[in-house]
C-alpha cells in the first residue's frame, strides 16, 4: 500500500492522466462490445418512466411529486446499470494485473468518468421523455440541466466506490442501491429541491447548488482515499 | 461494572416510575422520553464507534478492530431501532402523528438505513479478508452523511424536534430532577454499550 503512494507520487501528472485516458477507452471499447448492461439501462428508465406515467395518467402531478420521480428513476436505473461497473474485471480475474500497469487512482477515477458519461447518455435518453411523457413545463432550463449534472457527478463517485464494494459480494443486484442510497443521499434531496424549483420557475437558493457541489467534493475525495484500501 | 449496572438500571427505572413528576396533559406513556433520549444517543455513539474502528482496522490490518467495528455496527442497529420505535410513539403523543419525516426522524431513518446496508454487506461477502475490508470502507464512507444530517437538513426543512439538552442558547429548559434522571439513564445506557462491546 505504501509503495503504491510512493509510487503515485512519483509519477507524472501527465502520466496519470494518459492512464485515466486509457481506462476510459478500454471501458468504452467494452461497453460497445457488450452493449447489454447499457441498453438494461435505458430499458429500466424507459420503464420505470412509462409505469409511472401510465399509471398517474390524467391527474395532474405537483413538480415536487415530478422532480421526486425523476430522480427516483435516475437513482434506480443508474444503479441497474452502474452496479457492475468492476465486474468485467473481477470475473475474468484481470483487476490485479491492471493494478500492475495502471495505478489504483488511475483505475478509480478511469472507471468514475465512464460511470458519469454513461450516467449523463442516460440523462439525455430519459429527461427528453420524462418531460413529454408527464407533460412537464420546464420554467428554468439551465438550472435543471445545471443540477441533473452536478447530482449525476456525486452519483457517479460514490457509484464507483460502491461497486467495488460489492463486486465479491453474493447477492449484488439489490445490495447495489441499499448501498448507494444512504451515501448519496446529501446529494439528492438538495437536487430534488432544485429540480422543483428549475420547473416552478420561483427563485432559488444558490446555497443549494453549492452544498450538491461540496457533497460532490467530499465523495470524490473519500472515494479517491478509500479506494487504496480496497 | 455488571455490578454497577445491576444497581444503577433498575435505580433508575424506579426513580423515572416515582419519582420524576408526569409531564403535564401527555401522561404516563410520556416517560418513554427517557428511554428515547438514551438509546438515540447510543444509536449515534455506536455509529461513530464502528467508524473508529473500521478506520483502525484499514491502518492495521489487525482483525480484531474489524470484529469490534462489526459488533458496535450491531448493537447500534439494535439501539437505534428501539429508539426510532420510543420516539414515533413520543412523537405521537406530542405531535398527533408516529411519523412526519421531521429533520431529525429522516436522521434516525438515515442511519437505520446505513446500520442495515452495512449489516447487510457484511452478510452478503463470504470471504472474511474482503468482507473486512469492504465493510470497513462502507462505515467510513456512510460517516460523510454525518455532515449534511446534522448542519444542512435542519436548515432545509423546519424542525418541531425540541432542542437538544444542550441547546444552543446554553441554556437548560429542564427541571433539575427530570435532566439528573435523564443524565443518569444516559450513562446508564453507555455503560450497557461498553459492557456489551467488551463481551
Amino acid at each position: 500500500m505504501i509503495n503504491w503512494k510512493k509510487r503515485s507520487v512519483m509519477k507524472s501528472f501527465g502520466f496519470r492522466c494518459e492512464q485515466i485516458v486509457a481506462i476510459l477507452r478500454k471501458d468504452f471499447l467494452i461497453g460497445l462490445r457488450r452493449r447489454a448492461t447499457f441498453a438494461a439501462m435505458m430499458m429500466f428508465a424507459l420503464t420505470a418512466t412509462a409505469s409511472l406515467s401510465l399509471s398517474t395518467g390524467g391527474t395532474f402531478l405537483e413538480p415536487k411529486i415530478l422532480a421526486a420521480l425523476l430522480w427516483v428513476v435516475i437513482f434506480f436505473a443508474a444503479s441497474a446499470g452502474i452496479s457492475g461497473t468492476f465486474d468485467d474485471e473481477a470475473q475474468a480475474g484481470t483487476l490485479p494485473t491492471l493494478k500492475l500497469y495502471a495505478d489504483a487512482q488511475a483505475i478509480l477515477f478511469g472507471k468514475m468518468i465512464y460511470v458519469l458519461l454513461s450516467l449523463v447518455a442516460l440523462t439525455i435518453f430519459i429527461l427528453p421523455i420524462f418531460l413529454i411523457l408527464f407533460d412537464v413545463g420546464v420554467a428554468n432550463f439551465s438550472l435543471l440541466l445545471t443540477t441533473i449534472f452536478f447530482g449525476l457527478v456525486g452519483l457517479s463517485a460514490a457509484g464507483t466506490l460502491t461497486a467495488a464494494l460489492t463486486t465479491s459480494a453474493a447477492v449484488k443486484g439489490g445490495l447495489f442501491p441499499i448501498l448507494l442510497f444512504p451515501v448519496t443521499l446529501p446529494i439528492f434531496l438538495p437536487a430534488i429541491q432544485l429540480t422543483e424549483l428549475s420547473l416552478t420557475g420561483a427563485t432559488f437558493e444558490f446555497g443549494l447548488i453549492v452544498v450538491v457541489i461540496i457533497f460532490d467534493a467530499i465523495l470524490i475525495t473519500a472515494s479517491s482515499i478509500l479506494y487504496d484500501y480496497l | 461494572m455488571n455490578k454497577i449496572l445491576l444497581v444503577l438500571t433498575p435505580a433508575i427505572i424506579a426513580a423515572i416510575i416515582f419519582l420524576v413528576p408526569p409531564i403535564k396533559g401527555l401522561g404516563d406513556l410520556a416517560k418513554i422520553i427517557f428511554f428515547h433520549v438514551p438509546t438515540a444517543w447510543v444509536a449515534v455513539a455506536a455509529f461513530f464507534t464502528s467508524a473508529f474502528f473500521a478506520a483502525k482496522f484499514l491502518r492495521t490490518q489487525n482483525f480484531s478492530f474489524d470484529t469490534l467495528s462489526a459488533r458496535a455496527a450491531r448493537l447500534g442497529f439494535v439501539f437505534v431501532l428501539l429508539s426510532t420505535i420510543s420516539g414515533a410513539i413520543f412523537s405521537k403523543l406530542t405531535w398527533g402523528a408516529y411519523w412526519n419525516w421531521d429533520p431529525r426522524q429522516t436522521t434516525i431513518f438515515v442511519l437505520i438505513l446505513i446500520y442495515g446496508a452495512y449489516l447487510t454487506l457484511r452478510a452478503a461477502v463470504a470471504d472474511e479478508k474482503i468482507r473486512a475490508k469492504v465493510s470497513a470502507v462502507y462505515s467510513l464512507l456512510s460517516v460523510l452523511t454525518v455532515p449534511f444530517l446534522v448542519f444542512i437538513l435542519p436548515r432545509m426543512y423546519f424542525s418541531l424536534h425540541p432542542s437538544p439538552v444542550l441547546n444552543s442558547a446554553g441554556r437548560i429548559e429542564m427541571d433539575s430532577v427530570v435532566l439528573i434522571v435523564l443524565i443518569a439513564a444516559v450513562v446508564d445506557a453507555t455503560l450497557i454499550f461498553v459492557r456489551l462491546m467488551k463481551r
